[in-house]
Order: C-alpha cells, then sequence, then structure tokens
C-alpha cells in the first residue's frame, strides 16, 4: 500500500473507532486545508453522509473567503452545520484590538466553543490537528482528555501502544481526537492533491504571497511565495527549509527550558 | 609552551555544602576529599550570590563580579518595558568570563575585574570550560566548552564542532530528566550515575587532549540528587540513604582522581580549587510569595494570560523565582501603578510585611536587602527591587499558578546562601568570610602570576 493510503487507513480507523465509543460527538471545522481534509476523510469513512454536528467557531473576523466557501461545501456535502459564536463577547466589541491577543483567541474561539459542549453535551470532539505544526504538539496523543477547564493535563497521558488507543472518558471529561496527528503538511497537500479536495484560493499565491495557514484575519499573515496550485505547493515545501511557523526554532529552545525548570520547582 | 605551574583546575559541584561534605569526610565516606585536606588545603564555608540560585551564582563565579554588573538575577526574567518573559542566555552576561578574559576574547564587554587585570596578560590563555550553568548558546573562545544548564541543543551549546562530535560519540548527557526522580525512582539513580560516569569521561579526555591554562568542569548531578532526596543525606533509615552516599563516593573517586592528575601535570604547583554555587538544606515549606502577595492585596493578575502578562492594573509589586520582588512602577511596567514618588514608600511596607511573615510561630524570612545595598554597577536598575534570603527549610518560590501560601511539592532539598563549600589551597587566605565572587581573583592572581596593582 502506498504512503498516503496508510494515512488513510490509519485516520478512518480513528474516526470510525471515536464515533463507536462516543456515539455523541461533533467535528470542528475551521475551513482551513487540515480540517477540510479532516472533513473528507469523515465522509470517507461513512461513505459521503457526516453523521453528526459539523461546528463552526465564527470568531466574526474570519476572511471573507472563508464564510464563502463554509456556506458552500456545508450545502454540498449536507452537513449539521453548528455556526457558534460567544455572542455576549462580540457584542461587547471584544477583538484583537481590545485587550491582548490571548484574550480576544479566549473569549471568542475557546469561550464560544465551551458553550457549544455544555449545551449540546458533547461527549468527544474530532479535531484537524497535526503533530508537526508545533513543539507542544509533538506530545499530543490521538485520544487527548480534558477537564471541565479545558486543560490539558500531558503529563498524565494514558500510554497508546501500537493501535490500542485508550479511549474511556472519566465522568466529566470529553476528549479530543485527532485524526490526522500522523500526516504532516506536505502529507496533507499530497492528499488534497490526489483527491481533489476544495480548499479556498486563500492558500494559493497572488502577488508573490500566500497565506500559508488561515485563521482570523487581523491576526494571519501571508509569507512569500511564487505557488500558484497545489503542485507548486508540494514543490515548495518539498525544497524549503522554512518552517511553517517563523521563529520556531526559538519556541522550541524555550518550551525545553521551561519544562526543564518547572521539574526543578521553577515557574 | 604553556607553563605548567600557573595552570589552575576548578571543579565545581552544584549544591555541594560545607557542611555535609564536612559531615561525609569526618564519617570516612570520601576518602578523596580526605587526601586533599591532607595535603595542604582548606574546606571554607562560603556565601553565594543573592539571590542563591545557580544562573546567578555560577555567572557572579565566572565573572567574579556581582549582578549588578553581569546582569543575570535569576534563570528567567522580563523583557525591559513589559511583562513578557524570556530565559537569559550567556548573550546576556554582560560581564567577560574569567576565560574571556585570559583568552582575550572578551568583545566589548568589560568590567571592574578586567579592568583590574587588563595590564597582566601577555599573552592569551587557554581555557577548557565544561558544563557552567548560563553558558549557553557556546560562544566562541579560546578553547573548548560545552555549556551547563539550560542547555537546549548540546551542538550549539558546544565550541568548537569537533568538541561536540566527541561528545556525541561518548554519549555525554547535558543533564539528567529531573522529571524521573518523581516518576521512576530507580530510572531517576541510573541516569544520574550515568551522566557522572559519561561528564567524568570527558572531563578526563579534554584534561589530557587539549591545551589549557584553565580548566573548570562542572557536576551537576548534586543539585538534582539534593533537590528530591535531600532529607536522606543523613537519614540511615531513610530508604535513599544509602545511594544518595554511594554518589557521593563516585563522585570523591572522580574528584581523587582528577587533583592526582592535576598535581602529576603541574608538578604540584598549579592551583586547585573545588567550589559550590549555593548549599543545600533540608525543605520544610515551599512559601508561594506570589500568592502571599495575592493575599496582601498587592497583586492582581488576569489568569487567562501567560505568566506575568496577566499582571493589571492595581498591582503594587510581584515576585519573581526565587526570591526576587518587583515593584510594579509607571515607566517601567506597561500596568505600573506605583508613582515614582510613592516607590521608597511601597518598597519599606513590602521590607516590613516579608519581615513579619510568620509559619507556626517561626519567621519565615531571615533579611531583606534592597537593589542597592547588593548590586552595584550598570546592570543594576534591571535588578530586582527586594531580595529575600528565607530562613533554612522555607523555599521561596515564584511560581504564578498556586493557591495558598505554604505548601510541599515532590522537593525535600532547597538552596542555602550561607553554606556553599570551597576547597581551597592553605596560603590562599580569604580575609574573612569567602565569598563566590572572590574566587575568579584568586584564578587569575594564579594565571597572570604578575599580581595586579592593588590601591
Amino acid at each position: 500500500m502506498d504512503h498516503l493510503s496508510i494515512l488513510e487507513n490509519k485516520s478512518i480507523f480513528i474516526i470510525r473507532e471515536a464515533y463507536y465509543r462516543f456515539r455523541n460527538i461533533a467535528m470542528l471545522w475551521s475551513v482551513g486545508k487540515d480540517s477540510t481534509t479532516l472533513l473528507w476523510l469523515v465522509r470517507k469513512a461513512f461513505f459521503g453522509k457526516v453523521p453528526f454536528p459539523v461546528i463552526h467557531i465564527d470568531t466574526t473576523y474570519k476572511f471573507p473567503e472563508m464564510y464563502a466557501f463554509r456556506d458552500e461545501y456545508a450545502k454540498k456535502w449536507g452537513l449539521n452545520l453548528i455556526v457558534g459564536s460567544n455572542e455576549g463577547q462580540v457584542a461587547a466589541g471584544m477583538g484583537p484590538k481590545k485587550g491582548s491577543k490571548l484574550d480576544c483567541c479566549n473569549e471568542l474561539k475557546t469561550n464560544a466553543l465551551k458553550q457549544i459542549i455544555e449545551k449540546n453535551g458533547f461527549k468527544a470532539l474530532l479535531l484537524g490537528i497535526r503533530r508537526d505544526e508545533h513543539g507542544i504538539r509533538a506530545k499530543e496523543r490521538v485520544f487527548s482528555p480534558r477537564d471541565d477547564n479545558f486543560k490539558w493535563d500531558y503529563e498524565n497521558q494514558p500510554a497508546e501502544l501500537w493501535d490500542q488507543y485508550k479511549s474511556t472518558a472519566e465522568e466529566d471529561n470529553h476528549f479530543r481526537v485527532h485524526p490526522i496527528l500522523h500526516m504532516t503538511e506536505l502529507d496533507i497537500w499530497k492528499y488534497i492533491k490526489r483527491e481533489n479536495i476544495p480548499i479556498t484560493e486563500l492558500y494559493l499565491s497572488k502577488e508573490g504571497k500566500r497565506y500559508r495557514s488561515i485563521g482570523c484575519l487581523p491576526c494571519c499573515s501571508p509569507v512569500e511565495s511564487a505557488a500558484s496550485s497545489i503542485d507548486e505547493i508540494i514543490h515548495e515545501l518539498e525544497t524549503t527549509h522554512t518552517s511553517e511557523r517563523a521563529g520556531r526554532a526559538q519556541d522550541k529552545e524555550d518550551a525545553y527550558t521551561m519544562q526543564k525548570l518547572r521539574s526543578l520547582g521553577y515557574m | 609552551m604553556q607553563d605548567q605551574k600557573t595552570k589552575c583546575m576548578v571543579i565545581g559541584l552544584d549544591g555541594v555544602s560545607q557542611t555535609l561534605l564536612s559531615d561525609y569526610i569526618e564519617k570516612g565516606y570520601l576518602p578523596g576529599f580526605k587526601n586533599i585536606l591532607d595535603s595542604g588545603f582548606r574546606l571554607h564555608q562560603m556565601d553565594a550570590s543573592i539571590p542563591d540560585v545557580s544562573s546567578t551564582s555560577w555567572t557572579s563565579f565566572m565573572t567574579g563580579v556581582n549582578p549588578g554588573e553581569h546582569g543575570i538575577f535569576g534563570f528567567m526574567d522580563l523583557r525591559p518595558g513589559t511583562y513578557k518573559m524570556f530565559f537569559p542566555s550567556s548573550k546576556d552576561v554582560k560581564a567577560p568570563a574569567i576565560w574571556e578574559i585570559i583568552g582575550q576574547t572578551s568583545g566589548g564587554k568589560g568590567s571592574t575585574l578586567h579592568d583590574k587585570y587588563r595590564e597582566g596578560i601577555r599573552r592569551p590563555l587557554k581555557s577548557v570550560v565544561l558544563n557552567i550553568p548560563q553558558t549557553y548558546p557556546a560562544l566562541p573562545l579560546n578553547g573548548v566548552l560545552t555549556a551547563g544548564f539550560v542547555c537546549p541543543d548540546l551542538k550549539n551549546g558546544t565550541y568548537p564542532e569537533s568538541a561536540y562530535n566527541y561528545l556525541k560519540s561518548i554519549g555525554y548527557l547535558s543533564d539528567v530528566d529531573a522529571q524521573k526522580a518523581v516518576e521512576d525512582r530507580d530510572a531517576f539513580f541510573d541516569e544520574l550515575f550515568l551522566a557522572l560516569d559519561r561528564r567524568a569521561e570527558a572531563f578526563e579526555h579534554f584534561m589530557d587532549n587539549s591545551e589549557w591554562d584553565l580548566f573548570v568542569s562542572v557536576i551537576t548531578e548534586t543539585d538534582r540528587l539534593h533537590h528530591f532526596f535531600f532529607d536522606a543525606a543523613r537519614d540511615e533509615k531513610n530508604p535513599v540513604n544509602k545511594t544518595f552516599i554511594s554518589f557521593y563516593k563516585k563522585m570523591d573517586e572522580v574528584i581523587g582522581r582528577l587533583y592526582a592528575r592535576f598535581m602529576e601535570i603541574t608538578g604540584g604547583q598549579g592551583l586547585f580549587i573545588t567550589m559550590s554555587d549555593h548549599g543545600f538544606t533540608v525543605l520544610e515549606k515551599e512559601v508561594y510569595v506570589n500568592s502571599w502577595l495575592r493575599e496582601e492585596g498587592l497583586l492582581k493578575i488576569n489568569a487567562v494570560r501567560d505568566y506575568y502578562e496577566g499582571i493589571e492594573f492595581g498591582t503594587k509589586a510581584f515576585a519573581m523565582d526565587p526570591s526576587r520582588f518587583y515593584v510594579n512602577a509607571e515607566g517601567r511596567y506597561p500596568a505600573g501603578s506605583v508613582k515614582g514618588s510613592d516607590k521608597k514608600a511601597v518598597v519599606a511596607d513590602l521590607k516590613d510585611r516579608l519581615l513579619s511573615l510568620e509559619y507556626d510561630g517561626r519567621h519565615v524570612i531571615k533579611a531583606v536587602y534592597g537593589n542597592a545595598e547588593i548590586y552595584n554597577g550598570p546592570a543594576a536598575a534591571s535588578g530586582p527591587d527586594l531580595v529575600c534570603v528565607a530562613n533554612d527549610g522555607f523555599d521561596l518560590k515564584g511560581t504564578l499558578k498556586k493557591e495558598g501560601v505554604f505548601g510541599k511539592g515532590n522537593f525535600s532539598g532547597m538552596h542555602t546562601r550561607h553554606d556553599a563549600h570551597c576547597i581551597l589551597p592553605a596560603s590562599i587566605e580569604p580575609g574573612g568570610r569567602l565569598h563566590i565572587e572572590a574566587l575568579a581573583g584568586f584564578m587569575l592572581d594564579k594565571l597572570l602570576i604578575q599580581k595586579p596593582q592593588r590601591r
């Protein structure tokens, strides 16, 4: 079996396992390339029909292209789409310029999601994060328990041996399930190419610049790139050494230092 | 041609206290140390830097100046004018290290110590510097260096690359995984002994295969052992007591070997020193000083934001590890809430409150120092406004995440300021209590032979 098919099989296995174990689940769809790939895999896992709700957290600051894309494919694929936003905070004018960026993310993303989980009583959420995205995500597991406060206690994670994913939850916890954790940025693009998965045009170069990852408009900046097709993006990634996140080397050193200092009781 | 008689060797033993070393020598556990003391050396109790944390104290050792000059006040600090935390690296050390002084590689850095000896340096001297904390990333020097704690990447932490290749080839460990002390005690001890083995192998390799006038090597494992198991040091009933002592015995063997080899090379004429960056004692209670500041109504923090970025208007003071207090002054910080004219009063009030902090009828704090009392130099202004020295048993912690003022975690040992050790030739008379900042001067006196002009 080729590399992409192995990755695909693994993802589909995790998706079906999660649905079988939890039933009351949902997936998060940011409309970015990773979660759209996840959505594609979910459709494949259940033969074209997504058997659970798809949540889009609307901070009201997304790119216009993202809203258009979301609405088009939600209709085309017959999704049970839940659009959630922290309306109180949106009404109060929360934004990246009011308070810190962290406050903005916390209110408009995290707390919006909390409200949806409480309201619907979801036991597990499927998320499209990847292990190669960021240093701290290297420690993520496929099934990752969270407590009431969304805290992720990475030191207290159950062991995952081969395919024996730990998927039983204690009361009051919800699980985060990461079916594409094992894919890299390059795998994603190759898979998008093979499957002809639709993506927003923000990823393709216009006037020498493209977005390598997308989220809220005020907090995203494009990278220098001439790649205006998926083939060109794949070629660019195969030949470039700059990472998806700038300044990541410093991030990694700081993360290491922080962990070292903590283990000796500092911080 | 190197002069064998002016060579210096310093063995640093992180956190090895004078009192414990003295006890263990007396009990006959440490024949190597006993032999050194019997051949014309004296064991001194030594004062560490304030705060008595490894990054600060080792920097004082290697630069021979106080934190007001070298600028390292702890493992973490805030970027000027912000609450953004960062981890100071070797690049943030403002004064030249002794190997930069003698190797003539200090670049634009200067210090009072450098000024004193500038005249005496006739030719650049070579150094081997192994595992001193706060030397990452490795800056090019006239010699060899591999950085000590914290060293996130051995390659960036080692100069030149040939030294890195060698260290990699022997499976050198820059540090043990301290987390194992809690999770898997046996695995922790295995790694502790292994790290010491590898270090000893590297020390001997560089001693024999590099040219050097100054050789400084540090053993860090003692500090890790002490943090988690210091209660076992003198308690024969403690299940870890035997392992604790056997680690010291192994270290004694390594030091005995290095000492004998050094004396052989220098015909008994070189300067040999062992020392530590602070002492250790049994930890009774951890004291969460930021939580105390909150309870006193002096600190307001929004826990949603990262670390110190959560400080809100109305905050009078905050603390950083281990015992540094900063007044949230207008002009110095974005949410500065203490006017320049009120600062003196806030400092005085905080000092009073700290000195009256009690646990179980006992005072927690032994002494509180104002910035100007202990720091002197161009970096003093970036230092804390107040620094505490706690009474033995009370370990001050700067965490922002704990509730309550007193607690106890996984640690059984804590640093002490007054009980570092230093073994010096009896011919060196410190003249009063020995301080860690004085050692660089002893080394320079030897290395440069020609005594500096003292006014």
